[in-house]
């Protein structure tokens, strides 16, 4: 056994959330890892389809939910296609948690304002299922997600859920164009949503994820509503093949995004060369 | 010299070309230069010494160099072939850049040696040089010098090679394969390797293992030695540029030795002859086609 | 000298007793091209010490430009997975290059922060380092100014400083001192110190490094990424990566598998370099860095200013290998210059 030899995991369910971006629950072989695995919420993971390679993404389940993990992935390339080749009750490979995490242990007692496009809500989600199930640790939780059309959004289930929850604030969109008939959500892109939503920025965290246009809409748009810097959170999604700070792929300035990160503040976002 | 910077000023300044690409006095030997002003021009120079290749940076995958804007360039005979070989396969526009061409009497294998022409230091490829003044050339500088000197040392190899047994052919590659380490330095340096997805970079599906055991440094080395048949312009940028000096010459040299017999073609300045591997003659060999 | 002497006879000898007792002794030897390779010897003969730099530096004994992880077999939807030793037999180099030996020093820094790697340390435990110091140094060289120097004793465990017959012999490391006592009757007095001092000096004398002290250049890199002095800097670059083939201390790497028919295959590293393009490319066709310019800044930066902050030491020692490399006449030390000279500047100091 060495670093780069994953633990073997059991695909235990699928959701196909859109028509490219799929979930898998995955479920480890060796009962002494699924019995003390532990995570936070943020961290990633390499996850290997054999014979293809391996792909990085985030935990999106939460670390409140034992027993399993979730990941949600895009197929884009040779080992997400790979994944999506798998089926329910088919081994994988998972190497992790890797990474820093959200921060949640500082933000108990302020109000939470989650801000995702498309499958940025994968990272959001695994720290909005963690705040729900500590509810009583958090103030107002606002959500606000959006994607290109209806089709686009993911965990549309628990949108349900989230919308039909007095405690959570849900705001859900999708572009202009992207709408059905029987859209009842907003029509409009992100950063105007949550600026008509106006989340109050008074002893409140925001994250944020989503395509990079996205952010650089939003990031202006919170700090109008007095958000500052060091209290908006990211996740950098730079390519990365060890995930342990070894191999220079994930290196951007002085930051290994594998190891630093992938959580990140605004603040030290701006630090950092453009290249990511 | 003092012909090429004249000329190199002439055509800044009255802003034919935005760009010279040349050579100048590096700090190890002469490098390549991109002369943008007549203080840059003034700084080139020719000589033995000069026996980089500046090609590869008009290929449209350079797109720094491109963003200079237009370009000439100082070709020697060796390399007018590959500023065909581009045209030829549509690559560049013969109109789009200004060919400066150079009379040359050789040049020695390491642009940063301090030794003279000689042939013990002569490029491989010089020896016997048919074409020491470009044709292709919009102008040509330079007194043609004597040619260059010593004979081919890689006929004596090629013959040495062809005068073994299969199996000791295959121990020499082994050997000689068995030092790369899948860098593609010289597909990067090589003119005519300007596809913008090489097939060894593709992996949907993977046609080429990426890694350097024997079976990638072979599958690679052989797939690029094929895909340059009938059309490497044999400039030599390739083992030049190998860190682990593989005799690439070798390989590409007998495969343009094989299109020539078969197919009657020879690496030329001259566009307008087709390369075998983009046109189809009745009589082209075919007995090989099952 | 806190060390010994050892003549050229009992040096042989000594290569013997290892290679008989089943260590394996890796030395600079001639190709038939001519050039040095790090290989495995059988005797001293064979071994060119203080030849100069070999082809490949050091660091691809302990980090091969390809070497499995793992290998896997699938049957129906189960997997499993074989595991590689990351145990490794004894091994010995004899005649490394100072400045290799110290490249694999640095690297020992990202290869043991937090996740240990041990396919690397494996290697590096297994292997008792013997440096000869170096007279073949040339105008590319600049170990000096990366703080090691021609008889520098980073990275070894015994430093060979060549005599009339034979040389002397310089314990670094504890693992050095074991060799030495294991082999007690090969070993000869210590060396006269004045010979010593004279030899050492000799090294050094009528060197001119290209480059001078590299600690402005680290102190401005820092704060400098927009600064004019990398726009057009690569225009010359090919994006080869020879540089990095040849680098000690380069280490990027990438992680394949590769299906050995249908149902088994392994997955491997293979060096990888961070200046060609392809290497931040994401899947999605946004590249972060999508120029030369860019990629080989990465590269200056990663060695003269990441790697320095985040560990303590620069990540280059000097062997002067890339510009030796480079088709496109990139030279590192002109690069460096540049900048220091950019540092000095009166405007070049404000960020």
């Amino acid at each position: 056994m060495n670093l780069y030899e994953p633990y073997r995991v059991k695909i235990a369910g699928l959701v196909d959330e859109t028509p490219d971006t799929r979930t898998f629950r995955l479920e480890f072989l060796d009962p002494e890892v699924a019995r003390t695995f532990d995570f936070k919420t943020g961290q990633f993971g390499e996850y290997s389809a054999f014979g293809a390679g391996e792909c990085t993404f985030c935990i999106a389940s939460s670390p409140t939910r034992r027993g399993y993990i979730e990941c949600s992935f895009k197929t884009v390339g040779k080992a997400t296609t790979a994944l999506r080749d798998l089926n329910v009750g088919d081994t994988m490979g998972f190497r992790g948690p890797y990474g820093n995490h959200f921060p949640l242990e500082r933000m108990e007692g302020s109000s939470l304002v989650f801000i995702a496009g498309g499958i940025g809500l994968a990272p959001v989600r695994s720290v909005i299922w963690n705040a729900l199930d500590l509810r009583d640790r958090f103030k107002d939780v606002t959500i606000v997600y959006g994607a290109r059309s209806v089709s686009d959004l993911v965990y549309k289930r628990e949108l349900e859920e989230w919308a039909a929850r007095a405690d959570v604030r849900l705001h859900q969109t999708v572009d202009p164009g992207g709408e059905t008939p029987d859209w009842a959500g907003e029509v409009g892109f992100v950063p105007t949503i949550v600026e008509k939503s106006a989340p109050s920025a008074t002893n409140a965290y925001a994250i944020v994820c989503g395509p990079p246009i996205m952010i650089k809409f939003t990031l202006p748009v919170l700090k109008k509503l007095g958000f500052a810097d060091d209290r908006i959170y990211t996740t950098l999604e730079n390519r990365m093949k060890c995930g342990i700070g070894k191999c220079g792929r994930c290196n951007i300035g002085p930051v290994y995004v594998c190891k630093d990160g992938p959580v990140f503040t605004a603040e030290e976002l701006a630090k950092l060369p453009p290249e990511f | 010299m003092k012909e090429l910077r004249d000329l190199a000023t002439k055509l800044l300044a009255e802003g034919t070309v935005n760009v010279v690409l040349g050579w100048e006095e590096g700090p190890r030997g002469v490098r390549p230069a991109f002369a943008t002003d007549a203080a840059a021009a003034g700084r080139l120079v020719f000589d033995p010494r000069c026996t980089q290749n500046l090609v590869p940076y008009l290929s449209p995958r350079r797109t720094q160099v491109k963003k200079l804007g237009k370009a000439a360039v100082v070709v020697k005979g060796c390399d007018a072939r590959a500023v065909a070989g581009l045209v030829r396969e549509t690559q560049l526009a013969r109109e789009d850049v200004v060919v400066i061409g150079v009379r040359c009497g050789g040049v020695i294998a390491d642009p940063a040696s301090p030794e003279p022409l000689s042939p013990a230091t002569v490029a491989d490829r010089c020896p016997g040089c048919n074409s020491r003044e470009p044709k292709l050339a919009d102008h040509t500088v330079g007194e043609l010098p004597a040619a260059p000197p010593g004979e081919s040392r890689r006929d004596v190899r090629i013959a040495d090679l062809e005068a073994r047994t299969a199996d000791e052919r295959w121990a020499f590659w082994q050997d000689e394969l068995g030092r790369c380490v899948r860098c593609h330095a010289c597909r990067e340096a090589c003119p005519m390797c300007f596809c913008e997805r090489c097939v060894a970079d593709k992996t949907q599906p993977q046609w080429v293992d990426s890694s350097p055991h024997p079976r990638g440094a072979f599958a690679w080395n052989v797939t690029r030695a094929l895909h340059l048949a009938g059309r490497c312009v044999d400039c030599g940028e390739c083992e030049r540029a190998c860190p682990v000096d593989i005799p690439l010459g070798l390989l590409n040299l007998k495969l343009a030795r094989v299109a020539s017999e078969r197919f009657g073609y020879t690496a030329t300045d001259d566009p307008a002859v087709p390369s075998p591997v983009g046109s189809f003659q009745k009589d082209d060999a075919q007995e090989f086609i099952l | 000298m806190n060390g010994r002497t050892i003549s050229r006879s009992q040096l042989a000898a000594l290569v013997d007793d290892l290679v008989g007792s089943g260590v394996g002794v890796v030395a600079p030897v001639r190709a038939p091209d001519g050039r040095l390779d790090y290989r495995p010897v059988a005797r001293l003969e064979e071994a060119v010490l203080d030849g100069g730099l070999p082809r490949l530096s050091l660091k691809s004994l302990f980090l091969p430009p390809t070497e499995p992880l793992f290998s896997f077999r699938k049957s129906g939807p189960d997997v499993a997975i074989d595991s590689v030793p990351t145990t490794f037999p004894p091994r010995l180099v004899l005649g490394a290059v100072p400045c290799d030996a110290a490249g694999v020093a640095a690297l020992d820094k990202v290869m043991g922060w937090d996740y240990r790697d041990e396919l690397w340390f494996g290697r590096r435990e297994a292997t008792t380092i013997v440096s000869v110091a170096c007279g073949k140094g040339d105008a590319s060289c600049f170990c000096g100014a990366t703080g090691n120097g021609p008889a520098g004793t980073r990275g070894a465990d015994l430093l060979l400083l060549p005599l009339d017959d034979g040389f002397a012999v310089e314990v670094v490391t504890p693992k050095g001192e074991a060799l030495l006592s294991a082999h007690a009757g090969r070993f000869g007095e210590p060396p006269n110190e004045a010979d010593v001092a004279r030899r050492r000096a000799g090294l050094l004398e009528g060197r001119v490094e290209p480059v001078g002290s590299l600690a402005p250049v680290t102190a401005w890199l820092g704060g400098h990424f927009d600064d004019p002095v990398w726009d057009g800097i690569a225009l010359r670059c090919h994006g080869c990566g020879a540089c990095a083939s040849v680098c000690p201390t380069c280490h990027c790497f990438d992680i394949v598998d590769e299906p050995e028919g249908v149902t088994r295959g392994t997955r491997r590293r293979n060096w990888d370099t961070c200046q060609t393009a392809r290497f931040t490319l994401h899947a999605s066709g946004h590249n972060p860095r999508s120029v030369q310019d860019a990629r080989y800044r990465q590269r200056v930066l990663h060695k003269f200013s990441i790697y320095p902050e985040r560990f303590g030491e620069l990540l280059c020692t000097g062997c002067g290998r890339c510009s030796r490399a480079c088709p496109g006449g990139m030279d590192l030390p002109d690069v460096l210059g540049a900048i220091a000279a950019r540092a000095a500047a009166p405007a070049g100091g404000a960020a």
